[in-house]
């Protein structure tokens, strides 16, 4: 509570009370003639109404996990104290909405946005243009029904970093993002008030409703929903009672959840290549639209499941710093292709790494896709493996080119995991006992949050350590020769995909525009 | 760049006799033998309060049978073990600064060795609690933009962490580069 002014400091010395209540860096306060804005007015019923949908979803789950016995039951009884209830939330979430709405206030100049928020606790924020790490565009159901939008922009801050602005009118939105990654990608004709074109893009990945069905079938979340049905069915027959029905709902309601986010979320995926980046729009009900600048990504990783091998699906994730553990719990950013084509799933990691630094990638990648052993100049690991990854042993490995290191990993699930040199953090070896008496050495890769985390497990110890030596000096290597952040001030060497330049992996046949 | 490469040169292709946790031409630099202590303090208080109530407890109630000695027994030997491993458990912590990057190795049984960039270090922590401050010994971490960067040295003198902790920021901030 130190952060509220005392009752009788306010009145005597107003500003300093309100500089103490927030998060304020007088070095760093915003320049004096920025042009504050408001969020659009009609923000507070947007988010009002998300915190009534949150309680409902909340009282719903309660009453149907705790079931008809332990739950409270609505019936004609006592309906009208729900019904209250839930008129006096509303009211308070509006108010608080609309006291939030009232406080909020954003600008922007060449060098960063800010933001001022917050009603008890006042919070002033500044996100440097130059450490954007990705700028989204989200619309929520009921935004969208009032055409509005909101910004996301996310830096490598992990948590609640980064800032939000939302509700803004969607082409304002557009207006602003566009005109926020031309000032991030160091572009200086941009005067204010100017319109900024949108980048161009070109098509490169999309997503038909029928396959991500099909593939969310497939996947691993139906496996587990099978096994509960049978296990539930076996149990109901030994037991001839339904009783055991009633333990596997929650099972069922979170699995069912699990795909039906995935299904919303992922659904009508496109991917596009723009100088802006990488370009990618999905989503059923709420729809995304992800910008991620050249240079952002800082590991990517295609994968197969078991179910997938048949008809050659992989799905393709990244490690984009901003994206860590998004505070609304929606992981789908870092996903880069539900499930695509082998063909698309190597178009989509061309969309992150153009030139692989290899002269036959397509055979590199193919080898690091679905090959075993040491062809293609992949390093596994050595036979005395077979004792503790008996499956696997042929397959875990590694393969160094000019400009990243490929892992490629498992028999059942196939992975390849891809990391950028000059997007190495650290690097470690890991070694226990059993792996010390078989000569075996684990290599992990540091990334930033994310759902790739590389490593190549049980290399033979003399791989380990000289992959842990040359890796290092390959990282600081290509770190000094890396772009600059503002990716549009960049000399000849900068990593930008070039739009002319077809794609080393063959782009699906068909007209994607 | 011509340094480096030529630097690289001098390096040996094939993997140093030692096993890939030494590094050839690594001079380890070690941490104060008084992090034993504070480490054997942490064990008394965890472990050998517990051996000494079951004891007493053992000796009190001479009708409970032999699980209460049992028992004992077993935590007695896992103080001992613990004892033992402590020492060379922390014989085995070392650290050292090459021209780009730190090193950092510990583990007896389960090995590990962290090569930490300077150009990649975000903040460094210096920190000791109240039994350290008492021994005179601290604790330096590194911090990068991944979590999975395990680069903590336990057991560092006041004086040493802080000079390592300088000589840290100032070298990252020479090499400091963007995620």
């Amino acid at each position: 509570m130190s952060h509220l002014p005392p009752q009788g400091a306010s009145p005597a010395q107003p500003e300093p009370a309100e500089v103490e209540s927030g998060e304020v860096e007088s070095v760093d306060a915003p320049p004096a003639d920025l042009v504050w804005r408001r969020l659009h007015p009609v923000t507070p019923l947007v988010r009002g109404w998300a915190v009534i949908a949150v309680l409902l979803v909340i009282f719903g789950r309660q009453s149907i996990e705790n079931g008809p016995e332990n739950g409270i039951p609505v019936d004609g009884s006592n309906w009208w104290i729900f019904a209250s209830g839930f008129v006096v939330v509303a009211l308070i979430g509006g108010v608080y909405s609309w006291l939030s709405w009232r406080v909020t206030r954003y600008a922007y100049d060449a060098d960063a946005v800010y933001v001022h928020s917050g009603i008890l606790f006042r919070q002033q924020r500044k996100v440097r243009l130059d450490r954007l790490q990705a700028i989204d565009i989200v619309k929520p159901l009921l935004a969208r029904f009032f055409g509005l939008a909101e910004l996301k922009l996310s830096v490598a801050g992990g948590g609640d970093s980064g800032a939000r602005l939302g509700f803004l009118r969607d082409a304002d939105a557009n207006q602003l993002r566009n005109l926020l990654l031309a000032r991030a990608a160091g572009l200086e004709e941009t005067a204010e008030g100017e319109v900024i074109p949108e980048a161009p893009e070109s098509p490169v990945l999309q997503v038909p409703p029928g396959r991500l069905i099909v593939s969310l079938l497939l996947s691993g979340a139906t496996i587990a929903l099978f096994l509960i049905i049978a296990g539930s069915i076996g149990a109901v027959i030994a037991a001839r009672s339904a009783g055991p029905l009633a333990t596997i709902l929650p099972a069922l309601i979170g699995v069912g959840a699990y795909v039906a986010s995935r299904f919303t979320s992922e659904f009508n995926f496109t991917g596009a290549i723009s100088p802006d980046g990488i370009r990618l729009r999905h989503g059923l009900l709420e729809t995304r639209s992800q910008t991620i600048p050249p240079g952002r990504v800082q590991a990517i990783r295609l994968s197969q499941g078991l179910l997938w091998r048949k008809a050659d699906w992989w799905r393709v994730e990244v490690n984009v710093a901003g994206y860590a553990d998004a505070s609304d719990g929606n992981a789908s950013g870092t996903v880069l292709l539900p499930v695509g084509s082998r063909d698309e799933a190597l178009s989509a990691l061309w969309l992150v790494l153009p030139d692989l630094g290899v002269a036959d990638p397509r055979a590199v990648l193919e080898t690091a896709l679905s090959g075993s052993g040491r062809d293609g100049g992949f390093i596994t690991s050595p036979r005395s493996a077979v004792w503790v990854d008996p499956l696997a042993w042929r397959r875990n490995g590694y393969r160094v080119t000019d400009r990243g290191l490929l892992i490629r990993r498992g028999r059942l699930t196939r992975r390849l995991e891809v990391v950028p040199h000059e997007r190495t953090q650290s690097l470690g070896l890991a070694q226990g006992p059993l792996q010390r008496r078989l000569g075996l050495t684990s290599f992990v890769l540091h990334s930033t949050p994310g759902p790739v985390s590389p490593m190549v497990p049980h290399l033979a110890d003399a791989d380990a350590a000289d992959l842990l030596r040359t890796q290092a000096s390959r990282a600081r290597a290509a770190r000094t020769l890396a772009g600059p952040e503002r990716w549009m001030q960049a000399t000849g060497q900068h990593p930008s995909p070039e739009l002319s330049s077809p794609p080393p992996p063959p782009l699906p046949p068909k007209d994607l525009s | 760049m011509t340094d480096e490469s030529a630097s690289d040169l001098h390096v040996p292709v094939s993997a140093p006799a030692a096993g890939p946790f030494d590094p050839e031409g690594i001079v380890w630099q070690r941490v104060s033998p008084r992090l034993v202590t504070a480490r054997l303090i942490m064990l008394a208080v965890f472990l050998g309060i517990p051996l000494l109530a079951l004891v007493v407890l053992a000796i009190a109630l001479p009708g409970a049978g032999p699980w209460l000695w049992i028992s004992a027994a077993v935590v007695a030997v896992l103080v001992a073990w613990s004892a033992i491993v402590i020492s060379r458990q922390v014989r085995a912590i070392g650290f050292a600064e090459r021209d780009e990057d730190l090193l950092i190795r510990k583990g007896v049984m389960f090995r590990s060795l962290v090569v930490v960039p300077y150009g990649r270090m975000q903040f460094v922590d210096v920190s000791a609690g109240p039994l350290a401050r008492k021994l005179g010994i601290s604790s330096l971490q590194l911090h990068t933009a991944s979590p999975g960067t395990d680069a903590t040295i336990d057991g560092l003198v006041p004086s040493e962490a802080a000079r390592l902790r300088d000589r840290l920021a100032s070298r990252g901030e020479a090499r400091l580069a963007g995620l």
